[in-house]
């Protein structure tokens, strides 16, 4: 990280601030504690990188070791913040949610083994290591929010303005993390894993402009890419949070029994018929 | 690269997934409502009713009355015309079976239990009626019309739409008995 970064990131620290005193006067943990939860996590890991990096320097080995960890607790809070907003209005309608909620907790943990299996097999580096683990929790993100607003969309269970700007904020995020981590994990554990192996340790000096000039790159896409998504959040909180949805009236179980085999028959029989009209 | 270039794809895949769901719909105010405030008569369809007044536009004696007495010309323009009114018809026919799909949709959020081979099947069988649908309105541009299939078809979403008409009327039915609030709009 250089000066320039350090500046960006104290504009993303101010930014962060600016979403904290939105959830505070908008009062946003009343309806989403884990949302509130990870602006709060995300101001204090801003602060604390922010002040590991003018005591111990850029290059040190604790803003090294500070910088991935709280990375791992941003993504770990996230993950919760997500598994909020699945639930959020859905919980209400028992028999979609049951289905929604099996199939992405399938997913989730699809993905968490996959994150395990493939951080496992990396060398013991924590930024390797790591990369591989967000890059791969990205990849689950991005895939259950995907999957929950179609399925939203199919049963017309559409989210609240302010739940689906939460949704766009996060997804543009990880999925600009997802390629900003693929192609960085994907240089560390390539051609430039001479820079982890103590065995060339004499091509570390040579190494260390393009280490450190990646990571700038690296550590600045990721910064406009967060302060893009505190934007979107910033803006939907602008205004007073809308009053929450009423709680559906549930039809009688008989309803469904009776109606959904019926439209599946029906469903059949015309796709029979248009069947019979392909036929020469 | 490979492994790169995979990740890219798949973000930039999920990316216009995500913007095709952000696109505007055709009809917010009736559709971004909750299936809750939905009018249960909005799914009743409609369009396969005119079955009768396409049947007489589109009659082979027709047909064959003006292929024998008017010129080539007139016989190839009220061809097209009439492939235009298929076309049409079939649209609303579709119109009519979105309708009834969506009505299981709703009825299935609005149900404490669901079945999820039911919703699977159901899933699936919209898929494969969109692809037939797109191939059947494809034949029909390029050939003759084939009425008779027409009227089957026309029969079959005719009596789905009766046995929903009457489901409707027994929802509405135990709406009125089990909740305090307007089902039955």
């Amino acid at each position: 990280m250089n000066h320039t970064e350090l500046l960006f990131q104290c504009l993303s620290i101010a930014s962060t601030a600016a979403l904290c005193g939105f959830v505070l006067i908008r009062r946003t943990h009343k309806i989403l504690p884990y949302f509130s939860s990870y602006a709060v996590v995300l101001l204090l890991s801003g602060i604390a990188t922010g002040y590991v990096y003018c005591h111990f320097g850029f290059r040190s080995t604790t803003s090294y070791d500070v910088y991935w960890t709280s990375s791992l607790l941003n993504v770990i809070v996230r993950s919760f913040a997500i598994a909020e907003l699945c639930r959020y209005g859905l919980s209400a309608y028992r028999g979609i949610w049951a289905l929604i909620c099996g199939i992405l907790t399938f997913l989730a943990l699809v993905f968490l083994a996959h994150a395990a299996w493939d951080a496992w097999g990396q060398p013991n580096r924590l930024a390797i290591y790591g990369l591989t683990l967000q890059r791969d929790l990205d990849l689950a993100s991005v895939t259950i929010l995907a999957v929950l607003l179609l399925l939203r969309r199919y049963y017309g269970i559409e989210l609240d303005s302010l739940q689906r700007a939460i949704a766009v904020g996060i997804f543009f995020f990880c999925t600009v993390d997802l390629v900003n981590n693929s192609i960085l994990r994907n240089l560390y554990a390539g051609y430039l894993f001479f820079w982890f192996s103590t065995s060339y340790k004499s091509f570390w000096p040579a190494l260390r402009p393009q280490i450190d000039s990646l990571n700038d790159v690296y550590g600045m896409i990721s910064i406009f890419s967060s302060m893009i998504a505190i934007g979107i959040w910033c803006f939907a909180l602008r205004k007073p949070l809308p009053e929450p949805s009423k709680a559906p009236v549930l039809l009688p179980v008989e309803v469904y029994q009776e109606l959904s085999p019926m439209v599946n028959l029906r469903l059949r029989a015309f796709n029979d018929r248009l069947v019979e009209m392909l036929r020469p | 690269m490979t492994e790169v270039t995979a990740y890219i794809l798949v973000a930039v895949g999920f990316s216009v997934v995500l913007l095709w769901l952000m696109r505007p719909r055709h009809n917010p105010p009736e559709r971004e409502r909750l299936p809750l405030d939905q009018s249960f008569e909005n799914f009743i369809p409609r369009h396969y009713r005119f079955f009768p007044q396409v049947r007489q536009a589109l009659s082979a004696g027709d047909h064959e009355y003006l292929c024998e007495s008017a010129p080539p010309h007139v016989v190839k323009r009220v061809m097209r015309e009439r492939r235009e009114v298929a076309r049409r018809y079939l649209a609303g026919l579709r119109e009519d079976f979105s309708k009834l799909e969506r009505l299981g949709r709703v009825v299935a959020a609005l149900s404490p239990v669901i079945s999820r081979e039911q919703e699977t099947e159901r899933l699936l069988l919209s898929l494969k009626f969109r692809v037939l649908y797109s191939l059947v309105f494809l034949r029909i541009s390029a050939g003759p019309v084939p009425i008779d299939q027409i009227d089957l078809l026309t029969g079959l979403v005719g009596r789905l739409a009766v046995r929903m008409e009457q489901a409707i009327a027994q929802i509405n039915a135990l709406s009125e008995q089990r909740l305090p609030t307007g089902l039955n709009a």
